[in-house]
């Protein structure tokens, strides 16, 4: 089955713009007002002491647990499918043979192997996972990444929320002003000649004409009388103030630099595009961007998973060596570093894959069973919660819906899940009104 | 419990049995509907796709025969008991009688519980398998107060029957209604809203327009044609007021962009600020050249025209063919007839290169529902839809349009093996138009003849509407309904009259895409400013005042080019190629890219979903070839344009449109005069026009 049509939608749909309900605020105030307001109780007065941020690695498709995090090596070959299981570091528990990095690593890993719901559709699922929120069609939800630039604000010269490469469905702002969507770094951070663009001014601009010509700007701006306040300029104007906060640090920009990184480090992350992403949100986060989704497609594997996970082609041709490598060198790196602990790592998709292999050798979707794996920012690691049943079909203990998974994200990240934000339309929203913190995780 | 009471419950019971059984019973309707109210066939119940508990429904009922199979004879008939009806399990775990993880759904002694009883004491019969619910109907179907709903149901077999009580009620925006579960709305405060009712299987909604509380203070202007007319009504009615006229050249540049697609030149705003003849400005614009590269654009769009996937030639021949539909006006009910129709060579018979959307019958028939009918079918692929009418039989039976067309050298040609299958029953499913019931007739093979005749018959509640519906959010900023590809009984137009009377007139007129365009760009609602009053600034829905509109990637891209009088390079393309005349989003620009073109893979009702943000704003700040444009721009105007004054005027209307007001003009000058470098001043200020706010939206 091809990428989802980010149209098709079961339960539902998600568009910013059915928020314009068409009324005035309860308290009569203006859109602008509204805003500013939101601003003023969103900005934070002073860090925490110890502020988490996070990296969160999509495996965008539905990655089947069975193959990687929940082996099931004693049920029939049709559920087991084609792989062996080695051990880990955690004693009796075992993965999938092509994650032996990751093995190694599971001492930092709170492994949750019975994430369970029902929507077993990719924009439904990933809207799942990615807000909290099943999908309705009365309101579109935030993603945390959104939440959380939100609740940063934009006081840093970085932004505080990046994607890497580029934004998906279900990673923008939802309700919340559009100044909270992702910044997407473009490109893709494997190739030789990645770069964010537009980062520096152009050859033959000095530092003295930028600022000149955006002192002409600012007075433009400020003496146009033509286009009135709204959601859409009040966007822009975040923008293009973010914009210049950053072109201002060349610390931040810098940050982007994979240039800047050893050798020896970029080929321990590995040369895939998984490997790069994970590195370049190491190097966002160490520089304070508060939230980094590395988005890695191809996961949705209908047919033929003994070619198309492991590395059965040639190296670098499967998704499990190139993930495996990525994930442990940043929990190690991140671990080195001593940012572990303030970097909360999640590594999941939208849902499990059958536990029957299908007739192309292949899994189908299965949202009833499947896992995520948390590490770092005060995760308790070295730990399996929750199981699934014999065949992986459904979880067998301490089931663990995505609300709960968004709701344990917020607390570590240090956000009150229950927290109260107005709407467009002056209807105030809990971030979260389900979910609750998975057992034991912290 | 002594020895009297069995007697006296056997009697009771005996009572009960006896007045159970003479009641006609049907399962579908009056036990199923309560089961969906009380929530047990939810997604997350019994209607999950295994079920909870060893125990499976359909969801949100949508397959009574199973779930009458389910309650009464899977696992050996325990589930009922009756000779002691309210023993029965089915009874016992929903009221909490018995352990039930799903909670109290039934209260002992309510009137849905006693029901279940009635019907179990009467057999659990199913009742007459061809009765159906036709139809709801729910009064009033509009509130604009606080009222009581009632919702009656339709039978196959023409009776009516009141169902208020039997109702799933849900609110669309709790912030203007709430609904209680028996149907009373309560309005909250001013505003658009709906309900959505389900019951039997059935869905439909009652729309809710709460006006505010106030007097207006003027009366609205005199309405130009119907399109004022309506909007003017349900303004009135809503007590919102209109914004003033928008000014002269405001218009111009807003018209130009939105029928032709790009900014006007200097010479246009000169002339028009003498001469504002805004209906010879509209004719002069609709019979463009650019009028036709624009819309051509936006239908390729639409029919996610892409040469990756078609083929270069293909995609050439069939971008060339759809040009010419829009240069000569072909009637929209021809075009889509040509478009489900043609078959042959790819490149001699373009337009069959629509049926290359997708592979499977599936696929295609919800690509076709949302692009031509501005319908997602997608959710009736597995279950009936939830919020909309559209059963899995419908789903496939218009699917099973698209099951004979192949891709075969070159051509696209009709195979005698081609079919869907209902995935439920396994049996081939002939097509069949959607809310139709009757199989179409095949023209030898072709299925695909009768379905054009259906789409673009003048009553065909789907087409005209939903063409209709995308011309006018192209031209004002939002549907009458959203999203424009999402029409559905549950979430009703915002101005239901002044769709209706829009899909009217273009039927009437043949559906001629010119004179709608026409007719929408001469109304005064179309006219007024962006600017708003106290009284309407929260209205964005009703067009009480213009829209701001961010503008699209390609129409950008080209005015930053036209400003500057420097025209991009596209690669293999001819020198002053303008991104809107560009085949599709294959050809590469970083430019088109991050300024939100659409990528042309899955449907792109909403231009700012790609795109825009930070990396548009970087982009326009440090983009190094639009800033190699400045340098080239500012000596061309230096040549024709020697005085200061005279070049700010130029770079002002080149660029925004306008002239420049005072303070504008003070501050130019000033830095025109500060800066040593006169060229670099005069680069400076064409740079920060071209990024102003205002340059970058159409107000």
């Amino acid at each position: 089955m091809k990428m989802s049509n980010s149209i098709t939608r079961c339960d539902g749909f998600v568009r910013r713009d059915f928020l314009q309900l068409g009324m005035l605020s309860a308290l009569g105030m203006s859109v602008a007002d509204l805003l500013r307001w939101q601003a003023l109780a969103a900005s934070p007065k002073k860090e925490s002491k110890k502020e988490i941020s996070c990296i969160l690695i999509w495996l965008d498709g539905g990655p089947s647990h069975i193959d990687t995090f929940d082996p099931k090596p004693d049920a029939p070959k049709e559920v087991r499918g084609p792989f062996g299981t080695i051990p880990t570091a955690i004693p009796g528990v075992r993965l999938s043979e092509h994650l032996p990095l990751t093995a190694k690593a599971m001492g930092d890993i709170a492994l949750v192997r019975s994430l369970t719901h029902e929507l077993g559709n990719h924009n439904t699922g990933r809207h799942y996972l990615m807000t909290g929120h099943r999908p309705t069609p009365v309101v579109a939800y935030p993603s945390l990444g959104s939440v959380l630039a939100k609740e940063s604000g934009f006081g840093r010269a970085l932004p505080p929320y990046v994607i890497v490469p580029q934004a998906i469905e279900y990673t923008q702002a939802g309700y919340l002003p559009g100044a909270y969507g992702p910044f997407a770094v473009g490109g893709d951070p494997s190739k030789p000649d990645f770069r964010v663009r537009d980062l520096n001014a152009p050859e033959g601009v000095s530092i003295d004409v930028e600022a000149r010509r955006r002192n002409v700007l600012t007075a433009l701006d400020d003496f146009s009388r033509e286009v009135e306040e709204g959601l859409a300029t009040l966007a822009r104007d975040a923008f293009y103030e973010q914009a210049y906060k950053l072109l201002g640090s060349p610390a931040a920009k810098s940050a982007f630099d994979l240039k800047k990184e050893s050798r020896a480090v970029r080929n321990r992350y590995g040369s895939k595009s998984i490997g790069q992403g994970c590195l370049l949100g190491r190097r966002l986060v160490e520089a304070g961007t508060r939230f980094v989704t590395v988005v890695d497609r191809g996961w949705d594997t209908h047919v033929d998973i003994a070619r198309n996970l492991p590395d059965a082609r040639f190296r670098g041709s499967g998704k499990l060596p190139a993930l495996d490598r990525a994930y442990a060198s940043l929990l190690t790196d991140l671990r080195e570093r001593g940012l572990l602990d303030t970097t909360l790592v999640v590594l999941m998709g939208e849902f499990g894959r059958t536990p029957k292999i299908n007739n192309r050798a292949g899994r189908d979707h299965w949202p009833r069973a499947g896992f995520v794996c948390f590490a770092g920012g005060g995760v308790k690691g070295g730990q399996v919660i929750g199981a699934t049943d014999a065949h992986g079909e459904v979880p067998s203990d301490t089931p663990v819906r995505p609300e709960d998974v968004a709701h344990s994200m917020l607390k570590l990240l240090g956000v009150d899940p229950h927290k109260e934000y107005i709407a467009p339309g002056g209807r105030p929203l809990k971030i979260l009104d389900k979910g609750k913190m998975i057992p034991g995780l912290a | 419990m002594n020895a009297a009471r069995p007697s006296v419950a056997l009697f009771f019971c005996g009572a009960v049995l006896a007045t159970a059984a003479e009641r006609a019973w049907h399962f579908p309707t009056d036990i199923l509907p309560r089961l969906t109210q009380a929530g047990c066939n939810a997604g997350k119940c019994h209607g999950a796709a295994t079920g909870q508990g060893g125990f499976k429904l359909s969801l949100l009922g949508d397959d009574p025969a199973a779930d009458h199979a389910a309650i009464t004879r899977e696992r050996g008939g325990r589930r009922l008991d009756f000779a002691n009806p309210e023993r029965s399990l089915f009874l016992r775990k929903p009221s909490r009688d018995l352990d039930h993880k799903g909670g109290q759904k039934l209260r002992n002694g309510s009137e849905s519980w006693r029901a279940v009883r009635d019907w179990i004491a009467a057999g659990a019969p199913f009742g007459k398998t061809e009765l159906r619910v036709t139809k709801l109907v729910v009064t009033p179907a509009e509130l604009r107060q606080s009222a009581q709903l009632k919702v009656t149901a339709h039978f196959s077999d023409g009776q009516t029957r009141d169902v208020t009580a039997m109702a799933l009620y849900t609110t669309q925006n709790d912030a203007v209604a709430t609904v209680g579960k028996t149907g009373q709305v309560t309005i909250e405060r001013p505003g658009l809203g709906a309900i959505m009712i389900r019951a039997a299987g059935q869905v439909t909604a009652a729309r809710v327009a709460a006006p505010f509380k106030r007097e207006l203070a003027n009366d609205f202007p005199k309405p130009r044609n119907f399109i004022d007319e309506k909007v003017f009504a349900e303004l009135s009615r809503m007590r919102i007021p209109v914004s003033p006229e928008a000014g002269d050249v405001v218009f111009l540049r807003r018209a130009t962009l939105d029928l032709a697609g790009r900014l006007p030149a200097s010479a246009e705003v000169r002339i028009f600020i003498k001469n504002p003849d805004r209906e010879k400005l509209i004719n002069r614009l609709i019979g463009s050249e650019a009028f036709v590269d624009f819309w051509t654009m936006k239908f390729a769009d639409l029919l996610l025209l892409d040469s990756k996937k078609l083929g270069a030639e293909p995609a050439r021949a069939y971008r060339d063919w759809l040009r010419q539909q829009i240069a000569r006006n072909t009637p929209m009910n021809q075009v889509a007839r040509a478009l489900l129709t043609a078959r042959g060579n790819l490149t001699q018979n373009a337009a069959a290169n629509f049926q290359r959307q997708k592979t499977d019958p599936r696929d295609m028939g919800e690509s076709v529902s949302q692009t031509l009918l501005g319908i997602r079918v997608a959710c009736a692929r597995c279950h009936n839809h939830p919020f909309d009418r559209w059963t899995q039989a419908d789903y496939h039976q218009f699917a099973a349009f698209f099951a004979r067309t192949r891709v075969q050298g070159g051509e696209l040609v009709l195979v005698e093996r081609g079919e869907v299958r209902h995935p439920r029953t396994e049996k081939v499913v002939l097509p069949s138009p959607l809310g139709a019931s009757k199989t179409a007739k095949a023209d030898g093979l072709d299925y695909r003849p009768a379905l054009a005749d259906w789409l673009t018959r003048p009553d065909n509640p789907f087409f005209a509407r939903a063409m209709v519906n995308r011309i006018w959010r192209e031209m004002m900023g939002r549907g009458i309904v959203e999203p424009v590809d999402d029409l559905r009984v549950s979430n009703p137009p915002a101005n239901p009259a002044l769709l209706d009377a829009l899909v009217a007139s273009f039927v009437e007129n043949e559906f001629d895409l010119r004179r709608l365009i026409r007719d929408i760009a001469t109304s005064r609602a179309y006219q007024l400013s962006s600017r708003t009053t106290a009284d309407n600034r929260a209205d964005t829905q009703l067009f009480s005042h213009a829209y701001l509109k961010p503008l699209p990637a390609p129409v950008k891209a080209d005015a930053i080019a036209q400003a500057t009088g420097q025209p991009d390079a596209y690669a293999s393309q001819p020198k002053g190629t303008r991104a809107v005349q560009l085949l599709d989003a294959q050809v590469p620009s970083y430019t088109l890219d991050v300024f939100g073109r659409c990528p042309r893979t899955d449907n792109c009702a909403d231009p700012t979903q790609f795109g825009g943000g930070l990396s548009s704003a970087l982009h326009l700040i440090n983009d190094p070839t639009l800033n190699a444009k400045l340098g080239p721009a500012v000596d061309e105007l230096l040549k024709k344009y020697p005085q200061p004054r005279a070049l700010l005027d130029e770079i002002f209307l080149r660029t925004l449109s306008r002239f420049p007001n005072d303070k504008e003009r003070a501050k130019c000058l000033k830095h025109i005069a500060e800066v040593k470098d006169t060229k670099e001043g005069w680069q400076d200020l064409l740079w920060a026009l071209l990024n102003t706010r205002e340059f970058g939206f159409n107000h």
